[in-house]
């Protein structure tokens, strides 16, 4: 993590190695907990195989919420330093949580194409979030392209924050309007899982989180890169 | 009053400002010159604590800019080529509100005073909207001394004022030496502003090129130092 | 704060630009949205939430996006900013006039609404909803001044405060249309309409932290 690294030609970019070790570790856990998801978990009884892609779908939107906590930490971080670091890490690790969210999207409503026979189910409360979740971060991208340099680092990193707010507030809006539409307590799922569809769902959980911080690894490498490669051209422009 | 070290504010790759040094000591008045896209505006709005520096220390008023930056903002009069007043409020509704934004205590009387000043008192209960650009500037001149500040940061102020608000910001320059005032002057016109500052400093490209007394220099000397410097 | 509330009322006063504008927009919303569902539907009680809240924050969106409009267009805001007044005072100034601005379009949009669509007696509806509203507002205007003040020095700031503005303001739509609906349609509902006031002063309390950490940044250029 020297500066001089990336003032030096051909030297590594700083974060390179860390990109390359949780690169491996994601893939590894990734692969593992498919394998496991799909042929050693028991098969649920009611659902029988979509019942498998909740450990994706649930996965993958636990980790998009810690992409967006990421964001809003890195937002926060942003206002007080004022380094380009922590707008990187806050827009890798939005563009990265859509990226999620919209999966999530996705593998709920193909989960309830199977077990209720339609695509979208407005009176289900986890799509509807997952639904303006996908807005608001979308918008984010909207912002960032209309402004500038300062201010467009400036404007994600408050963006995210309200962002950030905004997610536990639609979370409820919808439970709270669904609790009175349906007097259905929705209990956890993780309650009532045997002991192995726990553990694999665990490691699903850990996995998607490990490919998170992946990603973001090798988005930041590609960014310092290309900073790096811009320094340099301007250093051969002036020379 | 103002001391600048190494000041740098970019926009993006381009560096408006590349490492400023600057000083300011009480009773100066500084003429601010250079080409277009010098610098000039960019650094006066650093001082102003309208832009931050990415890079460099400030320090206006005794205050370290960020940190002290509201009791710096309470002694800097800033007057850009907008007059920075409402059009639809009228010139005393425009004063009573910058007067309650600075705190003044003798607001009314204040406000009275100054409309006078600037030959605006049979106007001050119509809308800005109808005046002309040279009175609207009068009462920006108005508004920027409202709160008695003690250093005063002008953007091409000539450009906009009619001879009656240049006569007026000369006289307050003059005046301002007098009290222990500071004052910057970006100009283009290098020898009208010659006749009240105290010093020449030339901005090309974001740095300081020329930075020298004018004391005793005629206008036509310092507007022959100002084209060397920024050739 | 005062001082710049004042202002904007005055500027208001002499220009009647948005309110008029924003009520004029109420009505017409309101129009259109009962002839988009309404025809074959005689009792549109079920959907007077949806109906008002739908309206309301169009309107929101129409009038906050507006509130820099003197400020931009005159350009008398480094003026503002370069003054001894804390960023977050200026923006809460501009919460309150957003404030007013809501209210007085919800005190011809409500009683109007109440007229064609509620139940059952019309002044206690009335009240129930108007507490909402109050809470809503606050909700709208503490969001609004953080995303109108944001979108400001944006390209194409007209498209993108709606987009940063709307989905902030899905919460405060479900919420206000739910306490609406618990109360409009003859028996009052009353615990329903209670969990949405509570979670729109949830949502109020959440961003005004948001905004107390923020607004500080959003014009420090």
């Amino acid at each position: 993590m020297t500066p001089s690294s990336t003032t030096d030609g051909p030297a590594r970019i700083p974060g390179q190695r860390a990109a390359v070790i949780w690169g491996t570790i994601a893939t590894i856990l990734v692969v593992a907990s498919t394998i496991g998801v799909f042929l050693i978990a028991p098969e649920d009884a009611d659902q029988g195989i979509i019942q498998r892609i909740f450990y994706f779908h649930v996965a993958i939107a636990i980790a998009s919420l810690v992409a967006f906590a990421v964001a809003c930490v890195a937002g926060i971080l942003y206002l007080r330093t004022r380094s380009e670091r922590w707008d990187d890490v806050g827009e890798a690790s939005i563009r990265i949580g859509l990226l999620f969210s919209v999966l999530v999207v996705i593998t709920g409503s193909i989960w309830a194409k199977a077990s209720w026979g339609t695509w979208w189910v407005w009176s289900d409360p986890r799509l509807v979030t997952y639904l303006i979740v996908v807005l608001v971060y979308a918008a984010y991208f909207v912002l960032r392209s209309s402004a500038e340099d300062d201010r467009k680092m400036r404007y994600s990193a408050i963006y995210a924050i309200a962002g950030f707010a905004s997610v536990p507030l639609s979370f409820y809006s919808v439970r709270v309007a669904e609790s009175f539409v349906h007097p259905v307590v929705f209990t956890s799922s993780g309650a009532n899982m045997p002991g192995t569809m726990l553990w694999w769902f665990v490691m699903s959980q850990v996995a998607m989180i490990a490919l998170f911080i992946a990603l973001l690894e090798v988005d930041l490498l590609g960014r310092r890169s290309e900073r790096a490669l811009r320094r340099l051209a301007m250093r051969l422009e002036s020379a | 009053m103002v001391t600048a070290r190494g000041l740098v504010h970019a926009y993006g790759e381009r560096r408006a400002v590349d490492g400023v040094d600057l000083g300011l000591v009480p009773g100066e008045r500084v003429a601010l010159a250079g080409p277009n896209g010098a610098g000039k505006s960019t650094l006066l709005r650093l001082l102003a604590t309208l832009l931050r520096a990415q890079s460099g220390s400030l320090e206006v008023l005794g205050e370290q800019i960020p940190g002290g930056t509201r009791a710096a903002r309470a002694g800097i009069g800033y007057l850009a080529h907008d007059p920075l007043v409402y059009l639809d409020l009228t010139a005393r509704q425009n004063l009573e509100l910058y007067g309650d934004l600075y705190g003044i205590a003798d607001r009314d009387a204040r406000i009275a005073e100054l409309l006078d000043r600037v030959g605006l008192p049979g106007r001050a209960e119509d809308t800005v909207r109808t005046f002309s650009r040279g009175m609207a500037q009068r009462l920006a001149l108005a508004r920027m001394l409202l709160h008695r500040p003690r250093l005063l940061l002008l953007d091409e102020p000539h450009a906009s004022l009619d001879a009656r608000g240049a006569a007026l910001l000369d006289d307050e320059l003059g005046r301002a030496a007098a009290d222990g005032r500071a004052a910057i002057i970006v100009t283009h016109e290098v020898e009208r502003v010659a006749r009240v500052a105290d010093r020449l400093v030339v901005l090309r490209a974001g740095r300081v090129v020329l930075d020298e007394p004018t004391a005793g220099l005629d206008p036509m000397s310092v507007r022959r130092r100002y084209e060397e410097a920024a050739e | 704060m005062m001082a710049l509330v004042r202002k904007d009322l005055r500027l208001e006063l002499r220009t009647r630009e948005t309110i008029v504008a924003m009520v004029l927009f109420a009505i017409v919303m309101l129009a259109i949205l009962q002839f988009g569902f309404g025809t074959r539907d005689d009792d549109l009680t079920r959907f007077v939430g949806g109906l008002m809240w739908v309206t309301l924050a169009f309107t929101a969106v129409l009038g906050v996006g507006r509130s820099y409009v003197a400020e931009r267009e005159q350009r008398v805001l480094d003026g503002l900013l370069v003054s001894p007044v804390p960023r977050t005072v200026m923006l809460g100034a501009k919460a309150i006039a957003i404030f007013l601005y809501m209210t007085a379009v919800e005190v011809v949009v409500i009683p109007l609404v109440g007229i064609f669509f509620v139940k059952g007696p019309y002044w206690d509806a009335i009240g129930w909803i108007a507490i909402a509203a109050v809470l809503a507002n606050t909700c709208i205007a503490l969001s609004g001044t953080l995303f109108s003040g944001l979108a400001l020095f944006t390209r194409a700031r007209d498209l993108i405060f709606p987009v940063l503005f709307l989905p902030a303001l899905v919460p405060v739509v479900i919420a206000g249309a739910g306490a609406t609906h618990a109360v409009a349609g003859g028996p009052h509902d009353m615990s329903e309409w209670r969990g949405y006031c509570l979670f729109l002063l949830a949502y109020a309390i959440l961003f005004s932290l948001v905004c107390v950490a923020t607004y500080d940044a959003v014009f420090d250029d």
